[in-house]
């Protein structure tokens, strides 16, 4: 079945009907045939009956002329009837008795009936019947009708049999014609469905396609089919749902193409994918204006948004420098809302007198333009803006704009928006921006959030600003403080330092005047001359008691000779100068004093004498003394004349007693030391006669050298000893020099100071191998030297 | 903290082996304070200062200036400067050129007091103006002549009473006004030395103890002011030996409102007022 069903729709329809209409044809013809067959048997009994009738008819008229019973008369006489056949070949009657047994047949008499025949014939209990049966002869199967009744007369069976198929041999001719006919009937039926259905099919076909395609979504053509029948309606509305289809494919194309006012209308009240398309356009409609107008609001949203977040930025970057801040956000601001001008004013208060806005940076033409303007608060349009705390948006713009302070300058511009910069009703600024296009109030709103931003910034710049302020403050405080607690320090120090050092003074005044009043004459004057405050030594020296000479006036002691002189000393002394001299007093007893006294005054810091002091000491002894050595002076002086001529004697003999030294340099042998022995001098000559270095020889021991003290020590140490007693010393030796003997005579002389003590040795020493002779003169020549030298 | 005279006496001889500055006639006390100041400033003790010293002569040099004391202000002690207009300086009236020796000017405040005096006087002209001080940071600060304004406030009363006003006149009054002299910044609290006065003087380095005379010339008049306070007396009678040797005859020394010389070199002056004068 499931084979057959996705076979098409016209192999179906001939696959089912063409077996039904033959299998419908052949039951037909069979059961003609059958019917035929069963009339032709019943005709062929009633045959037999009437056959039989007769022929039991004749076998009355035998037995009726023969007598009873069958005998041989009986079947001599009907032998001839049954000689013949009834109505076919093989259809004898016959004549059968109990038993079965031919007892009349044309050719069987004799033989017996099949068993099963007779089975029947006993069984039926019938004297007239049919009974079909079937005999097997000769290996043939024959089905055979019986035919018979029952001869009272004779007790026996009058019978026919017949071959069915002698019967029904006129049949088979109709059964021929009978299938002939069927066949016929089959094609003609198959012609017909054929005819008719194919096109049908073919359309079908077509519609499935059509159907098919829609199904998939696909449009396909129109269907060309015009009679109006059912299947040309099908097909018209098949057709016009393509139509329609396609129309609002087109359609629904359009709207795709987002071409919202293409043509369509709604086929009617039932199209309900039409009215569908409908309201979606009309929702697409709607929902494009929406979206437009969404997107209308997302790209100012974005461009507010992205703007915030640029500022955002710059804000950020330059939080700590406010003149670049403001440079940055100005001129930014005027390039991203297109304007023209700009200017940044920040709100200053640090003078509380004069509040105002001060022009902090200025943007225009892409050009930075610095200039330092202040705008009180409430003055011009900036001013009255940072007062009413509002935007000020101005849309025309009086031609002498210029004078209106906008602090913008000179251009003219068309619109005009001025913004606080306010952040929780505190005034922080303001911006004036000035562009030859209108202002939205998308960028308007825009211009004060940023506001707020930079509002925010300035507040935390100007904090930073004060914060640090306030830490430099401090810390320069601190600085200042501890400047201050070093320079206190220093102060207190030098205090200390200097109290210490009047301390040390005032002790070291205080012995001062101890020993003065110990050792010294001391008293205060008063201006009067009169005395105050003795001291001891002074009331001892005028023989009488402190009190007593208090008050005292001094010009009193002063000796009369000099009292006209002191009252000009006094004067003096008042007038600030210090008098220091000898005084000529008179004690109470009348002696005569000296006193070596000054009086000096005392300023206080106005320069006005507050004491006069008066110091002295008795001199009374030293100066009689000095009136006595006044004297020896004079006698001095006598003398000192002639000392001087005697020295201008000296000088001319010392003149004399170079040349004489400088002549006994040359010939003599000089050798000066010390009292200790220390050569300290030794001339050329003597070198040249002894031998040795002079540098040498200075600075050494005589001891060391001569040859005497290596040789007899006792006798140097003698010669010595008196030598440092003040004894000149004589002494002569040789000695061996380059082979020739030289013979040396010295003279020891010691030089004597006032005091007695030996200052130097001077050993004169003569070549007396050569001038021995002159030796007299020489000693004489010396002792001469020695008398100058003790008178110089 | 106590400083002992052991340590001062390290300290001491650190100095002068290590810097050639030598504190040894100083005043013990006086040094000893300074001392004990200077250890608990740098939170150091004793042999840490030392070590420091010696191995830094940079730190050196700063502990002799953190020593030194640097105290003095403008026309500080009014009296004296009365003094100095009315009977010292009137005697030099005559001379051609007047040189004058500040030794120990610290931040300089006396040396322009004294040129701000002599202006008034139509002396400045004349006048070689010498200064000298230990500590070459208070000589930067002289040459700037750049003074906090508020700190010293009491400057201008100074000056009011020494040269506007006269202490042996009252009626007479000179009007000067501050600007001749000062730059005054309240602002920035600074009273700044006008230029004409700072481009004058010679500001050395100089040592009172070591160096003797470092200029070639004498001096008519020596201001040594608040210095010998902190040097024992050996020391004093070698400086003032110092002060006779350079000065002129007739030349003038002066010392500090409480300083007076006493022993050997006392005679060799006669004084005028708080002015000793060369015999």
């Amino acid at each position: 079945m499931k084979y057959t069903q996705n076979l098409n729709l016209n192999k179906q329809i001939l696959l089912f009907t063409i077996p039904i209409v033959v299998i419908l044809y052949a039951a037909s013809g069979f059961s003609v045939y059958h019917l035929a067959k069963k009339r032709v048997l019943l005709s062929a009994q009633k045959e037999m009956e009437v056959y039989l009738g007769k022929m039991s008819e004749t076998i009355q008229l035998v037995e009726n002329q023969t007598g009873l019973g069958f005998n041989n008369s009986d079947y001599l006489v009907l032998k001839p009837f049954f000689n013949q056949n009834a109505f076919y070949k093989t259809d004898f009657p016959f004549i059968l008795d109990n038993s079965g047994q031919y007892i009349l047949h044309a050719y069987k008499e004799g033989q017996r009936i099949p068993s099963s025949l007779l089975q029947q014939l006993k069984t039926s209990h019938s004297k007239q019947g049919f009974i079909s049966y079937t005999d097997y002869k000769d290996g043939n199967k024959l089905d055979m009708l019986f035919s018979y009744k029952y001869i009272d007369s004779y007790g026996t069976y009058l019978g026919i049999s017949v071959n069915k198929s002698e019967i029904l041999e006129s049949l088979s001719q109709n059964k021929l014609v009978l299938i002939f006919v069927v066949l016929f009937a089959s094609l003609v039926f198959y012609l017909t469905i054929t005819i008719i259905l194919k096109p049908v099919i073919q359309l079908l076909k077509e519609i499935t396609e059509s159907v098919k395609k829609l199904s998939k979504g696909d449009s396909p053509n129109k269907i060309d089919f015009n009679q109006n029948n059912e299947i040309g309606q099908i097909v018209e509305s098949i057709n016009d749902l393509i139509d329609n289809l396609k129309h609002k494919a087109d359609f629904a194309n359009e709207i795709g193409k987002n071409n919202l006012d293409a043509n369509f209308k709604v086929i009617g009240d039932q199209d309900i994918l039409g009215t569908s398309l409908l309201n979606m356009r009309q929702s697409l409609k709607l929902a494009n204006t929406e979206e437009g107008k969404r997107k209308k609001e997302d790209d100012l949203r974005n461009w507010s948004t992205a703007g915030i977040a640029m500022f955002g930025d710059i804000l950020r970057q330059n939080n700590n420098n406010l003149a670049k801040l403001a440079d940055n956000v100005i001129q930014n601001l005027v390039n991203y809302l297109d304007a023209n001008q700009g200017g940044l004013f920040i709100y200053n208060d640090e003078d509380p007198e004069y509040k105002h806005l001060e022009l902090l940076s200025a943007f225009a033409y892409n050009r930075k333009k610095f200039f330092e303007k202040r705008i009180a608060i409430g003055e011009g349009l900036v001013g009255t803006c940072a007062v009413e705390k509002e935007t000020i948006h101005l849309k025309e713009i009086p031609a002498d704009y210029i004078r209106i302070t906008s602090g913008l300058g000179e251009a003219v511009p068309t619109s005009l928006l001025i913004v606080p910069l306010k952040l929780e009703e505190a005034i922080f600024g303001a911006i004036e921006i000035a562009s030859f296009s209108d202002f939205k109030d998308s960028e308007i709103e825009f211009v004060e959030k940023i506001g707020i931003s930079i509002s925010s910034t300035l507040s935390s710049v100007k904090n930073n600003i004060r914060t640090n302020q306030l830490l430099e403050q401090s810390q320069q405080q601190r600085e200042e403080m501890a400047a201050q607690e070093e320079e206190m320090r220093q102060n207190m120090e030098e205090m200390q330092a200097t109290q210490e050092e009047m301390a040390r003074k005032s002790l070291e005044m205080e012995g001062m005047s101890a020993s003065i009043n110990e050792a010294l004459l001391y008293c205060e004057l008063n201006e009067d001359g009169s005395i105050i405050n003795p001291n001891n030594n002074i009331a001892a020296l005028m023989s009488c008691t402190r009190q007593e000479l208090e008050g005292e006036s001094l010009t009193e002691f002063i000796h009369s000779d000099e009292k006209g002189m002191f009252k000009g000393t006094w004067a003096d002394v008042l007038s600030g100068s210090t008098f220091k001299s000898t005084m000529h007093w008179v004690d109470k007893n009348s002696n005569e004093l000296y006193i070596l006294a000054s009086i000096s005054p005392a300023f206080d810091e106005f320069g006005s004498i507050f004491k006069i002091y008066f110091l002295g000491q008795d001199v009374t002894e030293s100066k009689k003394l000095e009136i006595r050595a006044h004297k020896q002076a004079e006698e001095i002086e006598q003398s000192l004349l002639e000392i001087q001529v005697e020295q201008e004697l000296n000088l001319q003999r010392e003149d004399e007693m170079k040349a004489l030294l400088l002549v006994l340099d040359h010939t003599c042998l000089i050798t000066e030391l010390d009292p200790a022995g220390v050569i300290t001098y030794i001339n050329n000559k003597n070198t040249e006669v002894l031998g040795g270095d002079k540098d040498e020889i200075e600075g050494k021991l005589i001891s060391e050298l001569d040859f005497v003290a290596k040789n007899r020590p006792k006798e140097f140490k003698k010669f010595w000893e008196n030598l440092s007693k003040g004894l000149k010393q004589d002494r002569e030796f040789s000695l061996n020099i380059d082979g020739n003997e030289v013979t040396i005579s010295e003279v020891y002389t010691p030089i004597i100071n006032e005091h007695g003590q030996v200052t130097k040795i001077i050993n004169i020493g003569f070549d007396i191998s050569e001038i021995k002779r002159k030796e007299k003169e020489m000693a004489a020549l010396i002792a001469e030297l020695e008398t100058l030298r003790k008178k110089k | 903290m106590i400083v002992t005279d052991q340590d001062l006496q390290y300290f001491v001889t650190t100095l002068k082996n290590v810097a050639k500055y030598d504190f040894s006639e100083y005043s013990d006390k006086s040094l000893k304070r300074r001392l004990l100041k200077v250890l608990t400033d740098l939170n150091l003790d004793l042999g840490g200062l030392i070590t420091n010293i010696k191995q830094d002569s940079c730190f050196a040099e700063n502990i002799v200036k953190e020593i030194t004391v640097n105290t003095t202000e403008l026309f500080r002690d009014p009296p004296i400067w009365h003094l100095l207009r009315s009977r010292v300086l009137p005697r030099f009236k005559n001379n051609k050129t007047i040189n004058i020796w500040h030794a120990g000017c610290s931040t300089g405040q006396e040396v322009y007091s004294m040129m701000i005096l002599l202006n008034e006087m139509d002396m400045l002209d004349k006048a070689k103006i010498f200064a000298t001080d230990l500590n070459t940071d208070v000589l930067d600060a002289s040459k700037k002549g750049v003074y906090k304004y508020r700190f010293n406030i009491g400057y201008l009363d100074n000056f009011d009473k020494v040269i506007k006003q006269n202490p042996l006149n009252f009626e007479e009054y000179n009007d000067v006004p501050y600007e001749k002299y000062f730059d005054i910044d309240k602002l920035k609290d600074t009273i700044t030395i006008k230029k004409f006065l700072t481009e004058k003087p010679i500001f050395r380095k100089h040592d009172l103890v070591n160096d003797g005379n470092l200029f070639f010339a004498k001096f008519d008049l020596i201001l040594c002011r608040n210095v010998i306070i902190y040097f024992n007396y050996s020391l004093q009678n070698k400086v003032f030996e110092l002060f006779h040797a350079n000065l002129y005859p007739k030349g003038c020394l002066l010392l500090g409102m409480h300083e007076t010389i006493l022993g050997p070199w006392a005679n060799k002056f006669e004084k005028i007022g708080q002015a000793y004068v060369k015999k």
